[in-house]
């Protein structure tokens, strides 16, 4: 699933790098006086330079199993991160292949030639300078559109049905806590799930709805991030953080701290669980009958 | 007055401080340099003293990449490779990259103005001794038990002593604390230095490039450094007097720490990158053998970029939940801050076209350091998307990034520099096969330890792990990576090699090897102490290359056949014979001695408030014979 994902992000790349290098190798040819009006050389590199991009790109899609690979977004919200992503991606793509091209291409074709006297001794233009000044300008202020859009859709409140639960770090663990009023044991409390003995904290979600995550810290900061589904968010001690996410599909999404956060803080993961709402809504009740057989048990033993 | 006076109360003191200031000058070999304040010779022990720090950080990397190689690594504990991580990132920073430019501050900046000396000498030899103690201080605590672990970032409020236990963090605060004076007495120097002390002729808008970049970079110091001073103060305070900032239990607010050290942290990137970019824009004019392409719009552009980056440093702290309005703003902000980056690097390109191109080593360097820093400001622009940050925020996607723009730009650069000046401070150049081989292995490993980090971000690797289980999918380009930093160290190792024989070779490298175009070129190789002979009258920029060439009548230079400004030069350090005749400021010992103060407080705050008054009284001691010291005789 990773490698579909990447192969179309690939084939799309493929598309703008390959004409981009191509152009460039026929500058670079026709410049240094070799270049064959030849449409099958031409054609022919296009091809070899397309088919080593695509082997790289096809080596990072399918060479392994990305459980935390940001470009297969299983979420909204990494969804639309991603999409921001590809969208800055490919304008960097190509103006990192016309500046270093260009770059290259003046450091062989300006080179000092035996005898060759002094070059004439240029200071500037004010006409260049302007336009490598607008142009840029002009390209970046077009990135920033989209990206506020994203901004504001990434950061919006949640909607109302959302499941809202309270994410807690600890140093080194994860704790759960399901505040909707539905998920209330006897005694009152939430349902709460925390990762114990090296086992990661499951957080159980349901497909499709989306989860008003409240985020904070018993102790220092940590960040929370599961990246197949949302981007990351600190929780900072003292602080609330909310943000939301949902799971388009059902699946488990592993994730982890991301703020550094002491000895433990590569051993700090967690897994989300998503599954159907009957699933979900059975496998909420399970945990909490359990949940209170073992709260009753410790109210029985503080009574003894 | 207050000096006549005590000359008049105290005549003893004032005449063995006398005594003392004869001593220094009369000796030679190590003391010569202890008591120096020739700017060149300070210039060479920073950049000595960054060097050996340069492979102490290195060697901390060659360790967290062996611990990364595989999944499940078992070369060092956690505790140590948080040590590893915090002092390598530390270390690379305050004691590499920011001496290392100082080293060509100090080496340079007097020989491109004309001047004698900087304005400041003594307070000069003052800021390296004070930079040697903090660093050495900073790593003391290896030999402590536990350096610092928690990030060369420091992030409250895990560093607070509940969370950090230990004096890492004590050594580390109290340190960067030392290193901030070095830096903001060394930036005050320069700052003077350049507006005061100019040959006749030599006005702002011809100065060289690098003089340009060092007194932007001189102000960002002046400006920065006093936000990160508060912010350890409070740190320490919170650390050793039990003060509550950045407490959230007491109301204190960790996120304070992080506005804080963000609004120095990232001017302090363009601390780090200015003056490496200064430095390419000397060598790719002198081997394109023609002028600075826009010379104005580089200034400026560099100008803008000291300004702009006081309004990005929130870029850092996207995902703390600052909120959309202050993620776009800032968003937008760190955007355009890649046009006057931009302008720069089209100018280079200018600077190239339409030369006649010299290649050697020093070029590679500088071209290596231009193609790389085009990936690191592409993947910048990438970073300042506030939604697809959310996801590389704390990745291997910056950590690939930040080496892009500090290894593959500032290092790059430096090299450039030392590559480009070695010949003219030590009289000899540095072998270019062996040079054009350092190149291309470090070219080659950077690209293969670095760039294969882009990829581990985007496939979820977060940094400052110090293990990973397999089955991520990281397992290739972890073990990549690690072979492209035994390139790096491989490269690193010829480096030395080079040094070693090229200081050995017995042909010269002569005043003018490259035939350059500022100043510096006009003296000796090695300059003698007193640099110029006559204090030059400038008449154009790039003056030196105008007393080389005339111009026909379309416009085409021809070189003066006379030899010209060489010549007049060295009839005139001939005639000189010797510098007795040239007044110079005298060797003292004192700045060595205050700056002893320091590191003897710094200990005194961590393990007995007694040696804090030791350390006042050395520090008093010197900075009072230092000021009553008096002047040459």
């Amino acid at each position: 699933m990773a490698a579909r994902v990447d192969l179309h992000l690939g084939v799309e790349g493929l598309y703008l790098t390959g004409r981009l290098t191509g152009w460039a190798i026929a500058v670079w040819q026709s410049e240094s006086g070799k270049f064959m009006a030849d449409r099958k050389t031409y054609l022919l590199r296009l091809v070899v330079a397309a088919a080593l991009l695509s082997f790289l790109l096809l080596l990072v899609a399918c060479s392994t199993d990305t459980p935390q690979n940001t470009f297969d977004a299983k979420g909204d919200v990494a969804r639309t991160q991603r999409d921001i992503f590809n969208y800055a991606l490919w304008p960097a793509v190509a103006i990192l292949i016309i500046v270093e091209g260009l770059l290259v291409f003046a450091l062989f074709r300006f080179r000092q030639k035996r005898g060759q006297g002094l070059p004439s001794q240029v200071h500037g233009n004010t006409r260049l300078e302007i336009a490598w000044t607008i142009a840029p300008a002009i390209l970046l202020f077009v990135l920033t559109v989209p990206m506020i859009a994203a901004i504001v859709e990434v950061g919006r409140d949640p909607k109302p049905d959302a499941l809202p639960v309270r994410v807690i770090g600890h140093q080194w663990f994860w704790e759960f806590q399901y505040t909707g009023p539905e998920f209330s044991d006897a005694q009152g409390k939430p349902l709460t799930i925390i990762g114990v003995g090296g086992a990661p904290a499951e957080l159980h979600i349901p497909v499709g709805r989306e989860i008003a995550v409240s985020l904070e810290s018993a102790d220092v900061i940590h960040s929370f991030w599961v990246p197949k589904l949302a981007g990351k968010l600190d929780a900072i001690p003292g602080e609330e953080s909310r943000m939301w996410m949902n799971a388009t599909e059902a699946g488990t999404y592993s994730g982890q701290c991301a703020e550094f956060c002491g000895l433990g803080h590569a051993e700090m993961r967690l897994t989300v669980v998503a599954e159907s709402e009957e699933e979900f809504q059975a496998w909420a009740e399970g945990q909490l009958a359990a949940q209170a057989g073992s709260g009753e048990a410790s109210l029985a033993r503080q009574g003894e | 007055m207050a000096r006549a006076t005590l000359e008049q109360r105290q005549p003893t003191i004032v005449e063995a401080l006398r005594r003392i200031r004869h001593g220094a000058g009369t000796y030679n070999g190590i003391w010569s340099w202890v008591a120096t304040v020739d700017h060149k010779r300070i210039g060479v022990m920073y950049g000595l003293t960054a060097f050996a720090f340069f492979l102490m950080g290195g060697i901390e990397a060659m360790l967290l990449r062996l611990q990364l190689t595989t999944p499940n690594g078992d070369v060092l504990s956690a505790s140590q490779y948080n040590q590893a991580f915090t002092m390598h990132g530390t270390t690379m920073i305050f004691l590499v990259v920011m001496p290392l430019s100082a080293a060509f501050f100090n080496l340079l900046i007097p020989l491109m103005i004309g001047a004698r000396d900087v304005a400041f000498p003594r307070l000069n030899a003052f800021s390296y001794w004070v930079f040697l103690a903090g660093g050495l201080f900073m790593n003391f605590s290896f030999l402590t038990g536990g350096a610092p672990a928690a990030g060369w970032f420091g992030y409250a409020n895990l560093t607070s002593s509940a969370f950090s236990p230990g004096h890492g963090v004590d050594y580390w605060l109290l340190g960067l604390q030392i290193l901030g004076i070095a830096s903001m007495a060394s930036a005050f120097n320069f700052l003077v230095t350049i507006l005061n002390m100019r040959a006749p002729g030599l006005s702002l808008f011809r100065m060289p490039l690098f003089v340009w970049m060092t007194l932007v970079t001189s102000f960002l110091i002046i400006f920065a450094f006093p936000v990160i001073t508060v912010a350890l103060f409070e740190l320490m305070f919170d650390r050793l007097f039990g003060a509550n900032f950045f407490n959230p239990i007491a109301g204190g607010t960790p996120l304070l720490w992080q506005q804080m050290f963000w609004l120095f942290a990232h001017p302090e990137v363009y601390i780090l990158i200015l003056p490496a970019m200064g430095i390419v824009s000397e060598i790719l004019p002198t081997f394109s053998r023609k002028p600075l392409f826009g010379y104005p719009f580089v200034v400026f552009s560099g100008i803008a970029i000291g300004f702009m980056s006081w309004g990005v440093w929130a870029h850092h702290m996207y995902t703390t939940g600052l909120g959309s309005v202050a993620n776009a703003a800032f968003g937008i902000s760190t955007i355009l801050i890649s046009v006057p980056t931009g302008i720069k690097i089209f100018n280079w390109l200018g600077t190239l076209w339409g030369g006649a191109i010299n290649l050697k080593t020093p070029l590679y360097f500088a071209v290596g350091f231009i193609s790389m820093f085009i990936v690191g400001g592409l993947t910048g622009v990438m970073h300042s998307m506030v939604p697809s940050d959310y996801q590389q925020q704390d990745t291997y996607f910056v950590v690939a990034h930040l080496h892009q723009v500090l290894l593959g730009g500032s290092i790059f650069g430096l090299f450039a520099g030392i590559y480009y000046w070695f010949p003219k401070f030590t009289g000899r150049l540095l072998h270019e096969g062996w040079g054009k081989l350092h190149f291309w292995l470090m070219f080659i490993g950077f690209n293969v330890t670095f760039q294969p980090m882009m990829i581990l971000g985007l496939l979820g690797m977060p940094r400052r792990i110090y293990t990973y289980p397999e089955g991520l999918g990281w397992d290739l380009w972890n073990m990549v990576a690690t072979l492209g930093a035994f390139l790096i160290a491989l490269s690193i190792l010829i480096f030395m090699y080079n040094v070693v024989i090229s200081l050995r070779r017995k042909e010269r490298a002569g005043a003018d090897p490259w035939d350059g175009r500022t100043l510096e070129w006009s003296i000796p190789s090695p300059p003698p102490a007193y640099n110029f002979a006559e204090i030059p009258t400038v008449q154009a920029r790039d003056d030196f290359w105008h007393q080389k060439y005339a111009e026909d009548a379309q416009g085409r230079p021809l070189p003066i056949l006379a030899g010209g400004a060489l010549q007049r030069e060295g009839e005139l350090q001939g005639a000189v014979g010797g510098h007795r005749t040239i007044h110079m400021p005298s060797p003292s010992y004192f700045p060595l001695i205050a700056a002893l103060g320091f590191p003897l407080i710094g200990f005194g705050l961590i393990y007995d408030p007694a040696l804090v008054a030791v350390g006042a009284l050395v520090l008093l001691v010197g900075l009072f014979a230092w000021a009553l010291e008096p002047t040459a005789e």
